[in-house]
């Protein structure tokens, strides 16, 4: 088992739990504000196109993030003034953004850059990696942190910073003030909306790194439905952190261990639609025991009572 | 919901003409002909019979899935994974198609609808009891269900079920259990009629019988139909596997009408057409056939327009995707109107 299991394989969770990551802190995020961001599958597969596009255009894949992140900030206002503006529900204009971008990709890839399917090219500008030269001759460091992509770092930042913002700021407290019982937070004085409004631009920025990176950094390319269901791993890995980025993190770098553990174990013969399934599997499994745990916690909280 | 009933027809129109009239928009500043485009697209989805048989064909699946998805949505369910429950259907169908042998025809057709009706419904209760359980969110699990339960057929018809052509797809079903064509040379097959069926059943079920009621009344608030001596849990539970079964039967004529067996991958979301279609006319059951017919239509007419009028057939599914965003803001036309009332009163003052 020594191929499965070896150093190696923690970079290999860290690399396939980044897309997860961003997309659960999208679904992070929003959740604070109590609104379910089923959306993060679809800003995350726009922005994964905006970011191939233009960096195969423009050939820089810093402006390509930029872009991306722009066109993740669009798809979120348009799910925040369809929500809060004309009071459509959540899950389904949620739904009905995932469609959109599904369609609007396809729409992109055959109009932009003339192929349907699949699109790679030597021109699409990469996210870097950082190569830490002191690191070469050291095999344990080499091995585990040699090489990150730069949006790899990036995300683990966010964490912090997401958590920072939620727990140790003014902002953070109103939005889980919102997220907790909106009338309440009108009535202390909150501007609700405004909140949301600022929330989903955030959650829009989030979804559009999540893209970004699984296009430019995951990968050098854009394939129809490229994300996969990666934005609802994303959902589910917030709700197995019980919103909190730090767990939330935990959750997405255990997909990323299950899915990298899946895909070594291909070689031993295992057929590959499991290793596919694996994920989906879990992912079920560890939200339904979370909240089952949940449940168990509030029955016993309401006998105490 | 809170749209008034005189109203909804009104707003679905507006709504139609709406989204329509964003994408003559979007035609026009990529230098396409959008009327030429439309034009097209009618042809393509109504004259002759090979186009209108094709609509009908596509008309089958999207109508099946999507009152399913109008059937969970009466409960207060989001089923956002009947893609699952049409491709497990549709390979119990195909199975017992195939490898139940010497059973007169009918019998064994009705045994192949029965596995596909118990598999969906089966595969629906999961997210179901996990819901009324322990307050798992249903969509979420509905979704990754539904690539667990891809998966889990693209494994059975590449492995254990393969027809060793090469092909990832099972072998033929049996002669007897395949629904003939009706329009050929199209593939539109008698599976409509049973598709018909089984929406005049559900229709009579859902509005003319008790399970119906409290259906509706669970779907409406379940602490009241709990008070009403109603158990909402149980009835969730039964709205979702109802919800499958519908997706279930979708697979099932798929398989017995258009192909003769499983395809991997085959339905390339079929079944979020037959959402899109539920949630365009807010999960009304009673309007889902005639949303359906016209989403199958759109889905029929785009490959003519893409090859008569040049323009890519994925805007077709960007148009019925903005129909669908502009069709969940519920108060996108009231507004405007309350907006007329009130300019209207200032004008008489004057």
């Amino acid at each position: 088992m020594s191929d499965v299991f070896n150093l190696s394989l923690i970079y290999a969770t860290i690399r396939s739990a980044t897309p997860i990551l961003f997309a659960a802190l999208c679904a992070t995020i929003t959740q604070q504000a109590d609104i379910l961001n089923i959306g993060t599958e679809g800003i995350m597969l726009t922005s994964a196109f905006v970011a191939v596009l233009t960096s195969f255009m423009t050939g820089s894949w810093l402006i390509a993030i930029l872009i991306a992140v722009l066109s993740g900030i669009v798809m979120a206002l348009i799910m925040a003034v369809a929500n809060i503006r004309y009071n459509a529900h959540i899950a389904a204009i949620g739904i009905a953004i995932n469609m959109f971008a599904l369609a609007i990709t396809k729409f992109g890839l055959k109009q932009f850059l003339g192929t349907s399917g699949t699109f790679t090219s030597p021109d699409i500008a990469a996210i870097p990696r950082i190569h830490i030269a002191a690191f070469d001759n050291i095999p344990v460091l080499n091995e585990v942190f040699n090489n990150w992509c730069v949006t790899e770092v990036f995300g683990i930042i966010m964490v912090v910073v997401l958590w920072f913002l939620l727990f140790r700021t003014v902002w953070g407290l109103r939005v889980r003030c919102v997220g907790r019982l909106p009338m309440a937070a009108e009535t202390a004085g909150i501007k609700v909306r405004a909140l949301k409004y600022q929330v989903m631009i955030i959650s829009g920025i989030l979804g559009g790194l999540a893209g970004a990176h699984l296009s430019l950094g995951y990968s050098q390319m854009f394939a129809d439905n490229i994300t996969n269901g990666r934005g609802f791993l994303g959902v589910a890995a917030m709700n197995f952190g019980g919103m909190n980025p730090f767990l939330v993190w935990a959750g997405t770098l255990l997909f990323g261990f299950i899915d990298s553990v899946g895909s070594r174990l291909q070689s031993y013969g295992l057929p590959s639609q499991f290793v596919l399934m694996l994920p989906y599997v879990f992912t079920i499994t560890v939200l339904a025991v979370a909240m089952w745990r949940k449940s168990r916690k509030e029955i016993k909280a309401k006998s105490a009572l | 919901m809170a749209v008034k009933k005189m109203n909804r027809y009104v707003t679905l129109l507006l709504t139609l003409l709406l989204s329509l009239a964003v994408g003559f928009v979007f035609m026009l500043i990529l230098g396409y002909q959008p009327l030429d485009a439309y034009l097209q697209l009618f042809r393509g989805a109504f004259i002759g019979s090979v186009n209108l048989g094709t609509t009908l064909q596509k008309f089958v699946p999207i109508l099946l899935t999507g009152i399913g998805f109008a059937v969970a949505a009466k409960v207060g369910c989001f089923n956002a994974g009947i893609e699952g429950e049409l491709y497990l259907g549709a390979m119990a169908a195909a199975l017992t198609g195939h490898y139940i042998k010497g059973l007169p025809a009918p019998l064994h057709l009705l045994i192949c609808f029965l596995a596909a009706i118990i598999v969906g419904a089966l595969w629906a209760a999961i997210p179901a009891l996990l819901k009324v359980k322990w307050g798992v969110n249903e969509i979420a699990v509905c979704i990754l269900a539904g690539y667990v339960a891809k998966y889990i057929t693209s494994y059975l018809c590449n492995g254990p079920f393969s027809a060793g052509s090469g092909v990832p797809q099972t072998p033929q079903v049996e002669e007897g259990v395949i629904l003939p064509y009706i329009m050929e040379p199209s593939q539109a097959n008698a599976g409509i009629f049973i598709a018909v069926l089984a929406v005049a059943a559900v229709i009579w079920l859902i509005y003319r019988s008790t399970i119906g009621y409290k259906f509706t009344t669970v779907g409406l608030n379940p602490y009241h139909a709990d008070y009403m001596g109603i158990n909402s849990k149980k009835v969730i539970v039964q709205g979702m596997m109802l919800s499958g079964a519908l997706g279930g039967i979708a697979g099932a004529i798929e398989v017995l009408g258009t192909y003769g067996y499983f395809l991997d991958n085959f339905s390339l979301n079929i079944a979020n057409d037959g959402m899109l279609s539920s949630m365009i006319v807010w999960n009304d059951i009673r309007l889902v056939p005639v949303m359906s017919f016209f989403i199958a239509a759109l889905k029929a007419g785009a490959l003519s327009m893409e090859r008569f009028a040049g323009v890519p057939r994925s805007i077709v599914d960007t148009i019925t995707a903005i129909f669908v965003v502009f069709a969940t803001m519920e108060t996108l036309f009231t507004i405007k109107k309350k907006r007329k009332a009130k300019s209207g009163k200032g004008g008489k003052k004057e």
